[in-house]
């Protein structure tokens, strides 16, 4: 079972790295048919042959391969040990040396770490995997998902509060709003937005992050619908030089909220590569 | 689709124009972040010719190079952009990135005859379009050193030239 965790994981570290899910490739097909505008569609073509090429080769969509973020799903039945998280943290190693991941592990004491001058650890398997998310599910398996995140749509992320005077429209303007502002600076368009909204911090940018693992591109609830139609109004288009694409779709995920005026928001405007997740059954009951 | 061949002319940079398709090919410059400021230093101090390079008529690729292979990252991050300027009236003819610049960067490239270009975050595809990698300075750097590599036929579209940008709505 040792060797098998391992490897399952190594190979789907690649497999995230790599290709885009079917749902994914059929948006953008959708998104090149309706696409007018002749810069932004030879933009999503390129993408997708990117993608495809990506695919075919086992070889990263992109040269920021990204930090691994792992969300662990638990069936009834199913018993997590720490033996298998350190197999799943060494199946993560593996799986960015064989990608290969970009070296860019920051080396150094926390404050080398934060000027960057500890310099670089030429190892791909220096990168850290960020905090694992746990969460049960209710088919019986140990399930988990690879998620690899880029340094674009962290710069231009945003988790903050919303008074929501007790008037949703008010928080889909504000998210509508944000979108719009990071979506033009992010340069890696068109976006997928994923989105929480909680209690607090934590449990916001939590949600974000599982947005993206329930998310699908051919079913859309009316407030993603309505977000990605309203930013994509904007004409900010595919790399920002204009079209209707601005936005594939919204991943939105709404946690239990709290007994008060305000809401905490977390928009990721995730590029053109992302959601890169793959998914792997590691264990069943 | 206009063909751009390193290192550019001067006619070559006056003859592009917003909007236009490129490809291009030779040799061109890597650097990003870390090791932009460290040349723009070697210039100031009258040092470019340690890099073992020639920047007149060059291209730069805003990217790292790393066995991962090539992107652009931002070019609007404050240690890339502000280096636009300087690098331009050093020589370099083409910036190559991603995101919208801002006016002033817009009207330095115009006063060096200098035209910036936004290239697809295309990684897969780059890789079967580069041939050749090689540090040219500060090694120490790892990936975000300066390197030279050979493409053939990288795409791009000119997002800035002769004081226009293809961000102005």
């Amino acid at each position: 079972m040792k060797n098998d965790i391992i490897s399952l994981v190594r190979d789907t570290l690649v497999e995230a790295g790599s290709s885009f899910r079917e749902d994914k490739k059929a948006a953008y097909k959708r998104a090149i048919a309706a696409e007018t505008n002749e810069k932004a569609k030879w933009v999503l073509q390129t993408v997708l042959e990117n993608a495809e090429a990506a695919e075919k080769n086992h070889s990263p969509l992109c040269d920021d391969t990204g930090i691994p973020h792992l969300v662990l799903e638990i069936g009834p039945d199913c018993a997590l040990s720490g033996r298998m998280l350190d197999d799943i943290r060494e199946g993560v190693r593996q799986g960015l040396r064989k990608l290969p991941g970009r070296p860019m592990g920051i080396m150094g004491d926390d404050s080398r770490r934060i000027d960057q001058s500890g310099g670089l650890n030429p190892d791909p398997a220096g990168v850290e995997p960020a905090p694992i998310l746990i969460r049960r599910c209710e088919e019986n398996v140990l399930r988990l998902h690879i998620l690899m995140f880029g340094g674009g749509p962290a710069i231009r992320a945003k988790t903050y509060r919303v008074f929501h005077k007790h008037n949703t429209q008010l928080v889909l303007d504000e998210i509508v709003a944000w979108a719009k502002e990071s979506v033009a600076q992010l340069g890696c368009s068109p976006c997928t937005l994923a989105v929480g909204v909680g209690r607090s911090h934590f449990e916001a940018t939590s949600l974000m992050l599982q947005a993206q693992v329930d998310g699908r591109y051919d079913k859309q609830s009316e407030m993603e619908a309505e977000i990605t139609r309203r930013v994509n109004e904007a004409n900010i288009g595919p790399l920002g030089l204009g079209g209707n694409t601005s936005v594939i779709a919204t991943f939105m995920k709404v946690g239990p909220q709290r007994a008060s005026g305000v809401r905490i928001v977390c928009v990721r405007p995730t590029c053109c590569f992302e959601p890169r997740i793959a998914t792997v059954d590691l264990e069943q009951a | 689709m206009i063909q751009l061949t390193t290192p550019i002319s001067e006619e070559a940079a006056s003859s592009l124009q917003v909007g236009d398709t490129v490809e291009i090919s030779g040799y061109i410059l890597c650097g990003r972040d870390a090791v932009l400021p460290r040349v723009l230093k070697m210039i100031e101090n009258g040092r470019a010719s340690e890099l073992g390079v020639d920047l007149r008529g060059q291209v730069i690729f805003h990217t790292a190079v790393s066995p991962a292979g090539v992107g652009p990252t931002s070019s609007n991050k404050l240690e890339i952009e502000s280096s636009i300027e300087p690098l331009s009236k050093a020589g370099i003819k083409l910036h190559l990135g991603k995101g919208e610049l801002h006016r002033e960067t817009i009207e330095a490239l115009a006063k060096y005859n200098a035209v910036y270009a936004v290239i697809p975050p295309v990684t897969a595809l780059l890789g079967s379009k580069t041939s050749e990698a090689k540090v040219l300075a500060f090694p120490e750097l790892g990936m975000e050193a300066l390197h030279i590599i050979k493409v053939d036929r990288y795409p791009a579209i000119i997002g800035a030239a002769h004081g226009r940008s293809i961000y102005e709505k």
